[in-house]
């Protein structure tokens, strides 16, 4: 197995005018891996994506993908990788199929437009133009685009931003897909829930700089918030006699006395013990949650804004 | 080869799929060609057949260099539809390559339609260089879309490409002795006609068709030699100021790259002028 990086990123920065967009990040992204950059809109994403596929020159730092300087070796690079952009456009008279063929000419090797048509849902609409496609059927047009060259490294830049939640949910299907066949996917999004679904590791990216870096369940386990447990029995419970749970912080007991909430340090240990309690008790439990604290609370702890702000 | 026939093959498609190409290269110089030719056609047959048809022929010149090469290359960076080339391996090259040979493989039909309506229907007779005749006209139509390019290079909005593009297509069109006959011109107007570009593609068309000249008589000469230069330096120019995105701007003075463009006819213009003085 290979062991070097697919992409390997050292001091990298951007600078428009006077305006530093991205302030000297180092990351490695691994062959085979979902590599996330996460963060609010005017972090830094966008310009490090695209100083990765050869867009646009860097103004300081070192970056290789898949072996090659994207600032000197543009077209070998962009031979090999998988783009799909934040915002295109392809001309309204343009049917389905043609796109594909004419992009698939750019590349020293393509895959049939037939195949990936049938892979990504569009065969029915091979005939359409552009312009009488749905706003998925664009964005799976741009994923089929994409893939045209059968790369093993694809860049997605917010591919579902502006997308509806099923057809967002379907976009994260065929980017699952992705993975499963070993591609190394670059995903950048604002969406907690994509980066914590589809990515093995992610890096939180604020104001250009990297503020965090793990997998989502490290990043989750470094936050200093309480995971959340919620019980819901069939009988009242007594507050006289709950007793104090181990490493929980604050417990709530709802009004009717059938709904506990304990925030807790080490949800699993409370857990455990609420469980041992209820038996003790001759409770019956109807329902449990246990909500931990997510990207986005991991996000708030370390730059004090929310994700979409 | 395989990007530049693809590229081609697909720009004649979607070429012939919009309306406004259909008209404004077919439609619109057959409307002036047809309500011209119903006037002038009668009067002094020949003389004023041919007439008509350089007219015509210039209005499609020009609209497919200014508005088919130079507006569509706005518009297509403006929708962000180069920003998704600018992802794949290719080169500006291509692109620009592409939009050259599509204008002329969709104008030639419509010059040779034309000329032999104004042959088989007003009596007018076919040129006796024909083939030195399409080539020179195919000269002038790559030269005005090389220009459209390079306006669409230094326009940074679509306002700026429009602007440029009138103050360049409406001089033409009635300075050049296409719509308003040379002969009438006097002092100034007759200075600024001798440097406008599409003066030249006129004169030379009426030479080989009313005096039956070739391509190889020094004026026509001259003028084929200056649309080359404007062919080559257009497409240097584009390559060097080629954008893929709407976002990157070219600074101010950049436009002034329009004028180089057009050197080698406002020195073929100061010639002509200090011959006529």
């Amino acid at each position: 197995m290979n062991t070097q990086p697919v992409i390997a990123v050292q001091s990298l920065k951007k600078t428009y005018d006077k305006v530093e967009a991205v302030k000297g990040i180092d990351f490695q992204v691994a062959e085979g891996e979902v590599f996330g950059l996460l963060g609010p809109n005017g972090a830094g994403k966008t310009s490090t994506i695209e100083i990765l596929e050869g867009l646009r020159p860097r103004t300081g730092g070192n970056a290789t993908v898949l072996g090659f300087d994207p600032d000197r070796q543009k077209q070998q690079l962009k031979d090999r990788i998988g783009v799909c952009l934040q915002a295109t456009n392809l001309p309204a008279k343009m049917r389905v199929q043609e796109a594909l063929e004419l992009f698939g000419s750019f590349y020293t090797r393509s895959i049939s437009s037939e195949q990936l048509l049938k892979r990504l849902q569009l065969w029915e609409k091979r005939a359409a133009f552009y312009e009488t496609l749905s706003g998925g059927q664009k964005q799976r047009l741009a994923l089929a685009l994409a893939l045209v060259n059968d790369p093993q490294l694809l860049f997605l830049d917010e591919p579902t931003t502006g997308l509806d939640p099923q057809i967002r949910l379907e976009i994260h299907g065929l980017i699952e897909e992705m993975k499963s066949e070993k591609r190394t996917v670059v995903l950048t999004t604002h969406y907690i829930e994509e980066a914590e679904r589809l990515c093995d590791r992610v890096a939180i990216i604020d104001e250009g700089k990297i503020v965090a870096m793990g997998t989502p369940r490290e990043l989750q386990q470094q936050s200093k918030g309480q995971s959340r447990i919620d019980i819901i029995c069939g009988q009242p419970m007594n507050a006289a006699t709950l007793p104090q749970w181990p490493d929980a912080v604050e417990s709530k007991l709802s009004e009717d006395g059938k709904s506990l909430t304990v925030h807790s340090s080490r949800p699993a240990r409370t857990l455990f013990e609420i469980m041992k309690w209820l038996d003790q008790q001759g409770m019956q439990l109807e329902d449990v949650h246990l909500k931990r604290p997510t990207l986005e609370d991991v996000f708030v702890e370390l730059t004090g804004k929310r994700l979409r702000d | 080869m395989k990007q530049y026939l693809a590229i081609i093959a697909m720009d004649i498609k979607l070429a012939l799929r919009l309306r406004a190409v259909i008209f404004f290269n077919y439609l619109f110089p057959l409307f002036f060609f047809f309500g011209f030719a119903t006037f002038l056609g009668r009067s002094d047959r020949i003389g004023g057949m041919v007439y008509v048809v350089t007219m015509s022929i210039t209005f499609g010149v020009l609209g497919s260099g200014f508005f088919g090469a130079g507006i569509r290359a706005i518009q297509e960076r403006e929708l962000g539809i180069l920003r998704r080339y600018k992802v794949t391996p290719i080169t500006p090259l291509p692109l620009l390559v592409g939009s050259m040979v599509t204008g002329w493989i969709i104008f030639i039909p419509y010059i040779v339609l034309m000329l032999l309506m104004a042959h088989f229907i007003y009596q007018m007779p076919m040129p006796a260089h024909m083939f030195q005749l399409l080539v020179f006209i195919s000269l002038g139509l790559i030269a005005f879309r090389s220009l459209g390019l390079v306006i669409a290079s230094v326009a940074n909005t679509m306002q700026e490409g429009t602007i440029l593009v009138q103050l360049c297509y409406f001089p033409m069109i009635f300075l050049s002795g296409a719509t308003i006959p040379e002969e009438v011109f006097k002092g100034v107007i007759k200075i600024l006609h001798n440097f406008m570009p599409a003066t030249y593609l006129v004169r030379g068309m009426r030479n080989m068709m009313l005096h039956g000249q070739g391509l190889l008589e020094k004026e026509n000469l001259a003028a084929a030699g200056v649309m080359i230069l404007t062919i080559l330096g257009g497409g240097l120019i584009s390559m060097k100021l080629f954008r893929w995105e709407k976002e990157e701007k070219i600074r101010g003075r950049a436009k002034l790259w329009v004028l180089v463009v057009l050197l080698p006819f406002i020195v073929l213009g100061a010639l002509q002028w200090l011959h006529n003085k």
